[in-house]
């Protein structure tokens, strides 16, 4: 009697082990087909926020520790730019006390429309070229010069006229391009992972935030905390859903070795861009801290003169141990220049 | 010794196998099975979580990627545009300021730089609309013409974007000029387009220098003391100048009257504005406030204006509607005018209107109603005041 099997006869299950061996051979290779070609089409150099394994550049702390016998934050009110700078910054221990010889530093002015200065929507000129002189008095080797605004870059700092101050005083000026850019990585309310302009930070030993002082459409103002917001890459009007919380969050992304806010002419209207000048209210003013949320607190309630329980954002920023908004609280100085 | 059955033909073999019927799936198979289906949703599972985190930027139009492709597609239509506004020098469709339209030669530095300058956005922009051609002596263009939609707008003029588009902007063309025999002086004119000449009017009037000079060239414009600044038709014009020099001023001007030329002459939907009577009213306090005016969701397109009767001041409001819905906010208003502790009676009718007056907190209301017609004094501290203005107004004793 015949008991061994044909070597094509069906198995009880109905297949052959020869086609069983077929079909998952065709399988294995179809899924090992497909992770191949999917690694082969990976970009692992795109950063797709969530997605990396590798987690994004944490800014370091640019911040130096607190003087007991210094104040943290200087008023000083005059005519003249230059002097009335240089009067906050002798009153807060003068730029050496922030910056030393050799240090490389980043200043980040607000360079984000293609405005004349006259106009108030744009750091002024002569608030860099007296920031800048002082910086390098101070023995600083490098001085570069950064920002991101979405339009035009290069039209915003020649229209601005920080390009000629930079071409004047032989500053670094780094334009945002492709290359400039890598994630960022931080734990924000609402800034988690984002596209950020990290070149100048890879070089920065200190880092000044100045600001102007002004009316802004959408989170009622923009001053130093405002600021960091040109820093970020992408389309980052998505945060404007947001406004209060991602400007709270840059107190937490950024702690500059020192902030100034530029009220000598101040944006009271139709900001962010402005474009009259019956918009811009002379307040002769300029305020230097370390404290970002003091700084501002004292920029709304005194310079653009408003009521500062409506601005979210400082609220959010103080609640969160990131500055005091309770900027009378604080060792200051209030000098004349 | 055993023997083997002769294999069966192929065609048996195919028959038998065709009407097979598998009685129990094995349980490496069941398994293997289970192991793709879980990898397949487990592959589902990883794009739906990680997708939920995106930065559309990484797919955003690189413009450099296309240049390999300009030639090609040269003189195609979708090009054709673009070639009319940087003179048919350039051809990649989605670059709205071309590298090569440099300024001339003879232009200032500021010009020349602002040319290259103008490749440096963030994202290419769809070059749509006509470029913005002036013929005017002394000026040269500084780089082409921009143009931004709604969505695109925040790119120009970022945190001021909402402001705009809620009054429904469609476009943005702005294009920057030298001026020759300057060493900077440029002017850089902006043209929002509106979906009506109303939206026009409403950011107009919201954006309004209250120190502006009035701009004998068209109605609705003033010149500030950097710039002219004028609605026409559908259109806001803003010019803008470099500083306050004497011959950049002129030149903006010239650009304005230019402008106004060139824009067609178009007052739709505004014709309640003038209802609003002219006697005591502050020059240029108009405003028009396209939707929930004073809060209320059933006032809409309403025109609102000052009024100063020797130092006393009047707020007064108007809005033109179907008889029906003019009478449903009259209502309505009246209704929520007493609520919160406020307290609101009727008037005696005048020539045919209801008339309702209502105090909130220190502040009177007088609100009318007649026909299509609402409207009001606002926030008054003097109740006689205002409701003489609304008596003589209904009456026709105020023009």
């Amino acid at each position: 009697m015949n008991t061994q099997p044909d070597a094509n006869e069906p198995e009880p299950s109905g297949v052959s082990r020869r086609e069983f061996l077929v079909r998952a051979g065709a399988t294995g290779a179809l899924i090992a087909g497909s992770i191949a070609a999917g690694k082969a089409l990976w970009q692992p150099d795109h950063f797709v926020p969530g997605f990396e394994a590798q987690s994004g550049m944490a800014l370091k702390n640019y911040k130096l520790d607190p003087s007991k016998v210094l104040p943290s934050m200087a008023i000083a009110h005059g005519a003249e730019h230059e002097k009335v700078i240089r009067a906050a910054m002798t009153a807060l221990g003068g730029m050496e006390r922030f910056i030393q010889k050799g240090d490389v530093v980043m200043i980040k002015p607000n360079v984000a429309f293609d405005r004349p200065a006259a106009l108030a929507a744009t750091t002024h000129p002569d608030a860099l070229r007296a920031v800048a002189k002082l910086v390098r008095a101070a023995g600083a080797s490098k001085i570069i010069i950064a920002d991101n605004p979405i339009n035009s870059p290069t039209g915003c700092f020649i229209k601005s006229g920080l390009r000629a101050v930079a071409d004047e005083l032989d500053l670094t000026l780094l334009y945002p391009e492709s290359n400039s850019f890598g994630p960022l990585q931080l734990d924000g309310e609402i800034l988690k992972h984002w596209t950020f302009f990290n070149l100048p930070f890879k070089r920065a030993t200190k880092v000044i935030g100045l600001a102007p002082c002004k009316d802004h459409n959408l989170c009622h103002a923009s001053m130093t905390m405002k600021n960091w917001y040109g820093l970020l890459g992408g389309r980052r009007n998505q945060f404007h859903q947001h406004i209060h919380s991602i400007v709270s969050d840059f107190a937490l992304m950024m702690k500059p070795t020192l902030v100034i806010l530029d009220g000598m002419n101040v944006l009271m209207s139709n900001g962010p861009t402005g474009g009259r000048l019956s918009d811009v209210k002379h307040m002769g003013t300029v305020v230097a801290g370390t404290d970002m949320v003091a700084v501002d607190s004292y920029g709304y309630t005194h310079l653009l003169e408003r009521d500062l329980s409506e601005l979210t954002y400082i609220h959010k920023a103080h609640d969160r141990g990131l500055g005091n908004k309770n900027w009378k609280d604080i060792f200051y100085k209030e000098v004349q220049a | 010794m055993p023997v083997l059955d002769a294999k069966p033909p192929k065609v048996e073999a195919k028959r038998n196998r065709n009407q097979f019927v598998r009685p129990t799936v094995p349980r490496v198979e069941r398994i293997s099975s289970f192991a793709i289906l879980l990898l397949i949703a487990g592959i589902g599972a990883a794009i739906l979580i990680k997708g939920r985190r995106f930065d559309p930027n990484i797919y955003s139009l690189r413009p450099d990627a296309l240049k390999s492709t300009s030639k090609a597609v040269e003189g195609k239509s979708a090009t054709l545009r673009m070639g009319r506004d940087n003179g048919g020098t350039e051809g990649t469709p989605s670059e709205s300021a071309p590298k090569t339209v440099a300024a001339p030669a003879a232009e200032t530095s500021v010009a020349g730089e602002y040319a290259e300058a103008a490749t440096g956005s963030a994202s290419a922009k769809p070059a749509t609309g006509e470029p913005m051609e002036i013929a005017l002596p002394g000026i040269k263009p500084m780089g082409n013409t921009e143009f931004y939609s709604s969505e695109t707008l925040y790119e120009k003029i970022d945190g001021r974007a909402p402001a705009y588009v809620s009054f429904n902007i469609q476009q943005l063309r702005s294009r920057s000029f030298s001026l020759a025999g300057t060493t900077a002086g440029y002017v850089d004119v902006y043209e929002y387009r509106f979906d009506s000449p109303i939206n026009a009017f409403g950011l107009f009037a919201q954006e309004r220098d209250p120190k502006g000079k009035p701009l004998e060239i068209t109605p609705d414009g003033y010149a500030s003391e950097m710039g002219f600044f004028f609605r026409q038709g559908s259109v806001y014009v803003q010019i803008i100048c470099s500083d306050q020099d004497a011959k950049t001023l002129a030149t903006a001007r010239a650009i304005a009257e230019n402008r106004a030329k060139a824009l067609p002459v178009d007052d739709a939907g505004l014709a309640a504005r003038r209802k609003l009577p002219a006697e005591g009213m502050v020059a240029d306090s108009v405003t028009f406030v396209p939707e929930n005016a004073l809060g209320q969701s059933f006032l809409n397109n309403v025109f609102q204006a000052t009024y100063d009767f020797g130092g006393q001041k009047l707020t007064f409001f108007l809005m033109t509607s179907t008889p029906d819905a003019a009478a449903a906010a009259w209502k309505s208003f009246r209704a929520f005018s007493g609520k919160y502790g406020g307290t609101a009676s009727e008037l005696p009718d005048v020539n045919g209107a209801k008339i309702f007056q209502a105090q909130n907190f220190d502040k009177w209301k007088i609100i009318y109603q007649r026909e299509g017609e609402i409207g009001g004094v606002i926030d008054a501290t003097d109740t006689s005041l205002a409701r003489s203005f609304i008596e003589k107004y209904l009456q026709g004793q105020l023009h």
